[in-house]
């Protein structure tokens, strides 16, 4: 048993190193803060109708473990992605698959160190929970137990089966990353849609129970009131403005049953996923296997030639960013498998027959959302794939390669936004058009200024999740590419933004440049 | 053309260094350095390669401070590093595409040129097949392939024998031969032998400092007349390299041929030959 809390603790240590999961951290502090608005916040969390609970260390236990429960359950997936990856990228794998430890023991320490990592962001939002009641409940007695139970009964067992669901995604779409990301946010999308008609036990996000106990605490305060539950971030709309306290619930054994059977359903996802482990012995799947007569062995049977440098043919040079932007581009078309590309264009097509509202605010953030995997690693593949040892090297690399990353992203966005500025076009809302154009350069910026910044991809992958989720939500701040917000002076904040984000991109990468 | 390495230092905090008040003269031929894991050779490389700046000192490419003016030298490097990567979803002749963009050159040769070292490296057959399904050696020479994309002047291997075999390291040291007439080429290897065959001049580091630097013979010459060999039982073996440095064993029927380096050799030795791999366990074991 120690051996396997060694390899767990040491995978949750590797992946935990770093600044982006410091980044995490805070916002987790952040996010616990904002779950339970302050007096005179145009927004709202969790709700009964136009009831919201008052501050007390129940209703702020309940709130902050069901809001983080159902937001980990959304972007977890995009934090604890890629364990068996990595082992597989740094060999490590191999290692492991010549070691006695088992597929399922295998997968159940990375699960676990997943949970981990979860568990970290869970423990952030209960510190900051506990100050939250220090600070809010006033004269309201301290229930320990109504505070605590929510964490353990709600957000651990989530937690713990979308750990199993990850590596369990991982197991099967290990060559797939962006058809990962896109399922993640489907799967989630069609739980949280059917929250409202499920049944108690089957609810993975474990809030069913409480929203009912909210609801008839309502209803028995006021029984004609509209307890109408409602969990997330809600902006804008009319503030609930009447209170009911909320003393937390007695969980029946069903309910608590219904947890554990979540955390069940996680270990036999791990369990069936053993049994199709590829245990890193990953068959290569490019084109060699159509095309067998590039074998590797014949190659090495014929080694280098006489090279003199003296009779290749001569170059010029050519300081142009255009084969830049070309190869970038090919690499972010190649990205993922090429029939994802049916998706995108069935995208492009719900922009141009869908109504020009929905279109601009749902299916274009939510079409930009699925390229998340494209534009993630823009500016830090280079270090992923160890390319970097040439693009610094090389000449001019911060004005050329750079802008060129930039430039490819750029035109990826416009591209699919095409049909949505044509429909624009046509009706002559010219705003509406530089409004997307904005948005593009605004979000593959952040993309670029985010991973340079972090290192690494995951947290502009998280970040994004975020953005595009508070869009559908229609949160007016989180509206970069003018779906809500119209007029010269929003574009210029958009265009202000942009420009500071490329500056920090280029500050960073010139340090990184000198810092190799 | 000459390369002016002046006090470099790189100070990783108080009591760490890369390298340390390391100076080097370079001129048109081979270096080739020889050093231990750690001994700061691929932290050398990296700083003329301009991807790491040292701490102090100065770098001069015939005049010019790359470390102010590092695009007058990256104009005119090929650089391959010792763990470099490929982006796995591209085919060998848009890799090099990609990489000649990035070295600024292009023109309508470059696609003749691009095939002619894919030739010349023969992966001219697997050119359109994603780099990700390529062999350790097959990556290796697309490597050298492209650092000598642009008409390099100044050419830094960092280990550029590592996963080719006995064949292409022969062909290797043939090519770079080649080059060597109108280039400055610092080499680095684990393997003397490679260095032995081709460098004009030998550079011995050890924890980030210079131990030696000269022609090979020069370097041989300080171990001349101390390097014996001597036949052994081989259960006197445990007590002789302890107080010996043996440099090889090799068995003969019954006993064992141990070839060791000292200034006061045991009875019954015979003088032998120096070589560079003599030489360079000498001076690198008398270091610490």
């Amino acid at each position: 048993m120690g051996q396997y809390y060694k390899i767990i603790i040491a995978d949750y240590k590797q992946r935990t190193r770093s600044y982006a999961f410091l980044i995490t951290l805070a916002v987790g502090l952040y996010f616990a803060y904002i779950c339970i608005p302050p007096h005179g916040a145009n927004y709202s969390t969790v709700r009964m109708g136009s009831y919201t609970g008052v501050q007390n260390a129940a209703w702020i236990g309940y709130v902050t473990a069901m809001m983080t429960s159902v937001f980990l359950a959304l972007i977890g997936p995009y934090l604890i992605n890629s364990c068996i990856k990595k082992d597989t990228d740094t060999g490590v794998g191999a290692i492991v698959a010549t070691t006695r430890i088992s597929n399922f023991q295998y997968l159940l320490t990375k699960a676990m160190g997943s949970f981990l990592v979860l568990l970290s962001i869970v423990g952030c939002v209960f510190l900051m929970a506990v100050a939250l009641v220090c600070i809010r409940s006033g004269t309201y007695p301290f229930q320990l137990v109504q505070f605590l139970l929510p964490y353990l009964l709600i957000t651990i067992p989530t937690v713990f089966f979308v750990s199993a669901l990850s590596v369990t995604a991982e197991v099967f779409l290990y060559r797939y990353v962006i058809l990962m990301n896109i399922g993640f946010f489907f799967f989630f999308g069609v739980v949280t849609s059917l929250q409202q008609n499920i049944a108690p036990p089957l609810d993975i996000y474990g809030v069913k129970p409480v929203t009912l106990a909210m609801e008839q605490t309502v209803l028995h305060q006021a029984p004609k009131a509209n307890a109408q539950p409602s969990i997330g971030f809600i902006f804008g709309a009319k503030k609930a403005n009447k209170s009911f306290v909320f003393e937390g619930i007695q969980w029946t054994v069903a309910e608590v049953l219904g947890r554990v059977m979540w955390m069940g359903v996680g270990l036999i996802l791990i369990f069936v996923s053993s049994l199709f482990f590829h245990r890193f012995d990953i068959k290569q799947r490019f084109k060699a296997r159509k095309k067998p007569k590039f074998s590797v062995v014949a190659s090495q049977t014929k080694p280098l030639q006489d090279i003199k440098l003296s009779a290749l043919p001569p170059i010029t040079a050519d300081y142009s960013v255009c084969p830049f932007i070309k190869t970038e581009l090919l690499m972010l078309f190649r990205k993922g498998p090429r029939w994802l590309w049916l998706i995108n264009l069935g995208g492009m097509a719900a922009l141009i027959f869908a109504p020009i509202t929905i279109a601009h605010q749902i299916i274009l953030p939510v079409l930009w959302f699925l390229q998340v995997a494209r534009w993630s690693d823009l500016a830090t593949k280079e270090k992923t794939n160890r390319i970097h040892y040439f693009t610094y090297a090389s000449y001019k690399p911060l004005t050329r390669l750079l802008p060129a990353q930039v430039m490819a992203g750029i035109i990826l966005a416009l591209a699919l936004a095409t049909p949505l500025m044509l429909r624009y076009a046509a009706v002559l809302q010219f705003i509406q058009v530089l409004s997307i154009i904005a948005g593009s350069v605004f979000i593959v910026l952040f993309a670029v200024a985010i991973g340079t910044l972090s290192g690494g991809k995951k947290l502009f992958e998280i970040l994004f999740f975020l953005f595009t989720y508070l869009n559908i939500e229609r949160a007016p701040f989180a509206d970069y590419f003018g779906g809500i917000n119209n007029g010269t002076n929003y574009l210029a904040l958009i265009a202000g933004l942009s420009m500071l984000l490329a500056l920090a991109s280029f500050m960073i990468r010139k340090i990184e440049i000198q810092r190799v | 053309m000459e390369l002016s390495i002046q006090n470099i230092s790189k100070r990783y905090n108080k009591e760490k260094y890369g390298l340390k008040d390391y100076s080097l003269t370079i001129k048109n031929g081979i270096l080739g350095l020889l050093g231990p894991n750690g001994a700061g050779k691929s932290t050398m490389m990296k700083m003329v390669a301009t991807i790491s700046r040292p701490t102090q000192g100065t770098i001069t490419l015939d005049g010019h401070d790359i470390l102010q003016e590092p695009d007058y030298i990256r104009k005119m490097l090929g650089y391959l590093p010792q763990d470099f990567g490929v982006y796995a979803n591209l085919n060998a002749y848009e890799f090099l595409e990609y990489i000649a963009a990035m070295k600024g050159v292009g023109g309508p040769n470059l696609k003749h040129r691009i095939e002619a070292l894919l030739e010349g490296v023969n992966l001219i057959e697997a050119a359109k097949l994603p780099i990700g399904t390529y062999s350790g050696g097959m990556k290796q020479r697309i490597g050298i392939a492209q650092a000598l994309l642009n008409d390099p002047k100044v050419l830094i291997f960092d280990e550029p024998t590592v996963g080719l075999d006995p064949e292409e390291r022969m062909r290797f040291r043939n090519l770079i031969s080649d080059l060597a007439q109108n280039c400055i080429i610092i080499l680095s290897s684990h393997i003397v032998s490679d260095i032995e065959t081709i460098a004009d001049e030998v550079a011995i580091m050890q924890s980030g400092t210079l131990i030696t630097k000269g022609t090979q013979t020069d370097v041989v010459k300080q171990v001349e007349g101390k390097v014996f060999e001597i036949l052994l039982d081989s259960a006197a073996l445990p007590d002789f390299k302890a107080k010996y440095l043996v440099v090889n064993t090799s068995r003969q029927q019954a006993k064992t041929l141990v070839r060791y380096i000292s200034g006061n050799p045991a009875n019954g030795s015979a003088v032998a030959a120096a070589s560079l791999e003599d030489a360079y366990l000498y001076l690198t074991h008398n270091k610490n």
